[in-house]
């Protein structure tokens, strides 16, 4: 825990700040994740910059052919958004997974995205929603695909004192859904997820995009299944190959929640239900274009 | 309160923080590395429960400006120039909030030990959506972890306190806020 913390109030003032003594600021969004990973001591910095006030970093808006979603945004703030219910549904639909209703209204999704952690359930469904990432340092911006944004289990290519400001996600016509299984219906740590976006033309699937959490080192983009689906038509027998060949993709390991066997042989039911689930209710709920 | 924490400088790792407390100022001193739970307890606000200080059980739920969220899991320096409410601030013995009243006569509690965070939790809950349905308690309450009374009788207790706020019913003495 720090001896020395900053709240700038915008960019410029965090980039007008002087650069910690002895290593890396650290940002403190929601807390969910920095604080009780201080508090097992894998946190030594000195001087933690508060971002909660920086209002850049804040709301939901709408571009022609994007939304950009703040950093700071909370989970809830997303759960309460027109914005995400008619755009993004998949990430829509992975927030009653996410957590319990008070830390919802603690995280914010930047700080899904900075832990890297690879059961984060919000992150996984903006990587299947096709959400780029925005970063800046010292007002220098740059902006990635989400999906190449990790680089293992608790690793980012944030260089040192970056900050993500927002994600910016593609409006697109498409249906989504996600699906979690955990110790629980709800609020529990996933043994593994999945983020389903589907572009539906009629009965036929003209792009899919496919993500999965917690059977792989980071966010799964499922691309070999994902290029199966493309063109075919969506029916439960593609779904049920479908299932079969994501199985070969993912890469679980065994763990104090669950073993590699049963996380891979999930991640064919989950995909499969996630896919019948588009099929019973998606196509007459795919978003307006 | 005026959020006016450009800068907190610990001296000696001591930081002097205000805050609102069920709508009166305070100023604490807090340690850089105490928590919200610890420094509200420290201060006398016992009703905020410490249950596995890691954000799973709810036990420690607070409304930290206008939001259920858990004290556990606030570094306390940041809680500077936030406005909080505990049960403390909801009814008295005298003068209980419609959901204390519910929870007391519906025997949803048992040790106790939850009942703080489930009714501040309900009570947002009641704040933005009067009448939730069963599902929708459910739901809400679902960080709120009780290992005596199980979930029935709680769930009952919400349902019974939204239709007597709807209704403007009082069954103890005084008047419920
Ligand atoms: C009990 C419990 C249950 C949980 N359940 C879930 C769950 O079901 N699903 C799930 O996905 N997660 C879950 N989490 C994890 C956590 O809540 C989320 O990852 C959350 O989104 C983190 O956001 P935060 O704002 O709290 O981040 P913080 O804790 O503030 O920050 C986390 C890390 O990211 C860095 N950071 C934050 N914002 C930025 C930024 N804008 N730019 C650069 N770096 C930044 C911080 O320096 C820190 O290293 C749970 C956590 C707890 C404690
Ligand atoms: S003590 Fe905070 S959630 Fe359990
Ligand atoms: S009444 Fe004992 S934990 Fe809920």
């Amino acid at each position: 825990m720090p001896e020395l913390i900053l709240k700038p109030g915008t960019l410029k003032e965090l980039w007008l700040l002087p650069p910690a003594p002895g290593g890396s600021r650290k940002y403190l969004a929601g807390g969910t994740d920095l604080v009780s990973g201080s508090n097992a001591g894998m946190d030594a910095s000195q001087v933690w910059v508060d971002i909660s006030d920086i209002k850049e970093l804040k709301g939901i808006r709408e571009t022609k052919n994007s939304l950009i979603i703040g950093s700071g945004v909370k989970i809830s703030e997303l759960s309460g958004s027109g914005l995400i219910s008619r755009w993004l549904p998949a990430l829509r639909s992975a927030i009653p997974h996410f957590a319990s209703p008070s830390l919802r209204n603690m995280a914010t999704i930047g700080g899904n995205a900075a832990t890297a952690s690879p059961c984060a359930d919000g992150v996984c469904a903006l990587c299947a929603e096709r959400a780029d990432v925005w970063l800046e340092l010292g007002g220098k911006k740059r902006k990635i695909a989400l999906q190449n944004f990790f680089s293992g289990p608790k690793k980012t290519v944030l260089r040192r004192d970056e900050l993500i400001t927002a994600f910016e996600v593609p409006k697109w016509k498409h249906a989504g859904v996600y699906l979690k299984l955990g110790p629980r219906a709800y609020f529990g740590i996933a043994k593994a997820s999945v983020a389903v976006a589907l572009e539906l033309d009629g009965e036929k699937v003209r792009s899919a995009s496919i993500t999965l959490a917690s059977v792989s080192p980071v966010p799964l983009m499922a691309v070999k299944t994902a290029n199966y689906l493309k063109g075919r038509v969506l029916n439960y027998d593609n779904a049920r190959t479908a299932a079969a060949l994501v199985k070969t993709e993912v890469s679980p390991i065994t763990d104090a929640r669950s073993e590699a066997a049963y996380r891979r042989e999930m991640s064919g039911v989950l995909l499969e239900r996630a896919l019948n689930s588009v099929i019973l209710t998606g196509r007459m709920s795919q978003v307006a274009g | 309160m005026k959020k006016e924490n450009a800068r907190l400088k610990a001296v000696n790792g001591i930081f002097e923080i205000c805050l609102g407390i069920n709508g009166v100022k305070k100023s604490f001193s807090v340690k850089n590395t105490e928590f919200l739970l610890d420094a509200l307890r420290r201060h006398g606000y016992k009703s905020v429960k410490k249950g596995c200080d890691t954000g799973d059980c709810g036990s420690c739920t607070v409304i930290f400006n206008g939001k259920p969220a858990l004290a556990c899991l606030i570094p306390a320096f940041t809680a500077h120039g936030s406005e909080i409410t505990t049960i403390e601030g909801l009814g008295t013995v005298q003068n209980p909030h419609p959901l204390q009243e519910a929870f007391v006569e519906a025997g949803a509690v048992q040790c106790g030990f939850c009942i703080p965070g489930m009714i501040l939790s309900s009570k947002h809950l009641l704040d933005a959506n009067p009448e939730p349905s069963e599902e929708e308690i459910r739901k809400y309450l679902d960080g709120n972890l009780c290992r005596c009374t199980g979930y029935v009788k709680q769930i009952q207790a919400v349902r019974m306190a939204a239709k007597r706020i709807k209704n403007g019913e009082k069954r103890f003495r005084g008047k419920a806020s």
